[in-house]
């Protein structure tokens, strides 16, 4: 064994070298992204707290998911399993889906329709709203064993978070500091009150297992820069192309965000047909036998063919033509996020109109026409970071200020301003190092 | 097995072995002639099928549907290169309406990536096939593949 082989085996074995690794933000700031921040296992950890169990309202689910007294959903925030309930006097809940004695799972199946919550371990029992109202054996048997004489059920029950709806979503949040809800939202609000105006039915699931840091593709529904580049079938059958009439609105705080675009508004300009006609999105070739899968209605009323709306840190929104959806993005460790997709339409909606909804649902998720090549790019994204020791990303398209770009959909302004915010939360400055000892 | 069926076993187990040796050949177009004009190819997860929810990741409600859905894998959609093998196991009809034959079969998908040759079981689940008798023999009016886990790793491109 060589002299640099054995060093080597020892610095592994005596560690710990895991923090002499460089984490230092590069100068630039909001602009650049550096690769140990989809990499690194310890920032990762940090996340959880000041992210995703910090200030932020993360969204668990729909009301229709949930409609009777009983009826529960199991989900995530971050890693954390929590469950979503309808208590008796119609509230939704959301609790930490832990027993408040040792820590058992409470709830094992994904919906359901309970009268309480039940720890099979040792048969504590919880109500709807997650208050403890029994623990078995609490007065001992004949006089032996048993709780301590001071034992009081209220201060035991499941782990509450704060719950609030808006049109039909609803948010949980750990954190008794974040603002309202709406207040949160801000202007982004109105993206989801355009789409979300009557009651909901919900038509089915799809989750993808994609194999990268959940920033990567969080990162990807707020860039719409390269929705008609990467998506050729977006450009070829004219959903969504950059000649077209488009928009972006973000909220005052820079966390939420979303694009629209308008089919049939094609303005001709000279750069247009320039750069379009290298771009690989727009393919003559592709052309559809049966194209009535692209038939779509304007039900809102607007011309709006496209409007995607991302909240901060885990909520998409989605209208594509006549198909809806929700996309809640779960991270599983530092390089694996679950994608789950809830495809709806209205509670009135008639079978036509369903049927439209479900040929539509061909185009987006995990086996989408359109934007199947999201979650390939994230993983290819997060292969091509390696150990993400060197190297960050160039976030400059239309500027390098968080206004910069304005409402141009040919902007990175809504990257930039998540890494803005995921900075403030994080507690990272420029040029220091970080503390992660 | 009844005589009906007993008639069509090998013919119908070769149909459905035709569409997995076609895609894992990486001859994906040939499995559009495998279906009726106006047959259906759907891949949903069990997930939803057991709670009654329509939605299905991929619902090709004609030949032409399902042979833009290829055509688009071809030239449109990017992804990591990568192949599948299909084993079928099980195969059995199990019923027959006005000439429509209802037929089951298991199957797994192993996933093996180009690059760097990783290989993962990337599906498994039940088929449930309605299957004609045409005159160019038999025929499916119906693939649909239910899925058994309510995850999809990655992405599903290549029909499987």
């Amino acid at each position: 064994m060589s002299t640099a082989n054995t060093s080597c085996h020892e610095a592994v074995m005596h560690g710990p070298i895991s923090h002499k690794t460089p984490r230092t933000w590069p100068a630039e700031g909001y602009t650049r992204a550096p690769y140990w921040a989809y990499t690194d296992p310890d920032i990762y950890a940090q996340e959880q707290a000041k992210i995703f169990r910090g200030k932020t309202w993360n969204y668990v689910g729909l009301e229709a998911e949930v409609p009777e007294v009983g009826s529960f959903k199991t989900t995530y925030i971050g890693e954390q399993s929590v469950v979503l309930t309808r208590a008796e006097d119609g509230s939704l809940h959301v609790v930490v889906n832990r027993c408040a004695h040792r820590g058992n799972m409470l709830c094992r199946d994904a919906f359901g329709k309970v009268k309480k919550l039940y720890c099979v371990y040792h048969a504590w029992n919880y109500n709807l709203k997650g208050d403890l109202t029994h623990a078995a054996f609490s007065h001992g048997l004949r006089g032996e064993g048993g709780l301590p004489k001071d034992f009081q059920l209220s201060e035991h029950g499941l782990h509450k978070l704060r719950v609030a709806t808006f049109c039909g979503l609803v948010f949980a949040s750990f954190s008794d500091e974040v603002e309202p809800l709406e207040d949160w939202l801000g202007d982004v609000a109105q993206g989801i009150r355009r789409v979300l105006h009557k009651p909901l039915k919900v038509l089915g699931y799809d989750t993808q297992r994609i194999h990268a840091n959940w920033k990567a593709y969080h990162e990807n529904p707020r860039d719409s820069y390269h929705a008609n580049i990467l998506h050729t079938f977006y450009g070829t059958f004219g959903l969504s192309r950059q000649s077209q009439e488009s928009g972006m609105t973000l909220d005052k705080s820079g966390r939420h965000v979303y694009f629209y675009t308008k089919a049939g508004t094609e303005k001709k300009s000279e750069d247009f047909d320039k750069t379009s006609a290298a771009l690989r999105s727009v393919n003559d070739a592709m052309k559809l036998e049966d194209p009535s899968i692209l038939k779509w209605r304007d039900e809102f009323g607007d011309g709006v063919s496209v409007q995607v709306l991302t909240t901060y840190p885990s909520f998409v929104l989605h209208q594509i033509a006549n198909s809806l959806a929700t996309r809640q993005l779960i991270p599983r460790g530092v390089g694996e996020s679950d994608l789950v997709w809830t495809y709806f339409g209205f509670a009135d909606d008639d079978d036509a109109t369903t049927q439209t909804r479900l040929v539509q649902a061909n185009l987006a998720g995990s086996a989408g026409m359109i934007s199947v090549e999201d979650a390939a790019v994230c993983e290819m994204m997060q292969r091509a970071m390696a150990d993400g020791q060197s190297g960050e990303s160039f976030i400059e398209m239309g500027g390098k200020t968080l206004e910069s770009g304005g409402n141009t959909k040919l902007s990175e302004r809504a990257i930039r301003n998540f890494w803005h915010n995921y900075r403030l939360d994080m507690g990272i400055d420029l040029d220091t190092d970080l503390d992660l000892a | 097995m009844t005589p009906q069926h007993d008639t069509h076993f090998r013919a119908v187990e070769n149909l459905i072995y035709e569409w997995a040796r076609a895609i894992d050949e990486d001859r994906v177009e040939a499995i559009a002639d495998l279906l009726v004009p106006e047959g259906r190819y759907t891949v949903k997860s069990r997930f939803n099928h057991d709670r009654d929810l329509p939605m299905a990741i991929i619902d090709s409600r004609s030949a032409a549907q399902l042979r833009d859905r290829i055509k688009s894998m071809r030239i449109a959609n990017i992804y990591e290169p990568h192949h599948y093998r299909h084993i079928v196991s099980g195969v059995q009809i199990v019923g027959e309406e006005n000439g429509v034959l209802q037929v089951r079969s298991n199957y797994l998908v192993v996933r093996t990536m180009t690059l760097d040759g990783d290989m993962k079981i990337f599906s498994t689940g039940q088929c449930q096939d309605e299957v004609v008798i045409t005159a160019e023999g038999p025929k499916f009016k119906q693939r649909l593949f239910l899925y058994d886990s309510r995850i999809i790793e990655t992405l599903l491109v290549i029909p499987i």
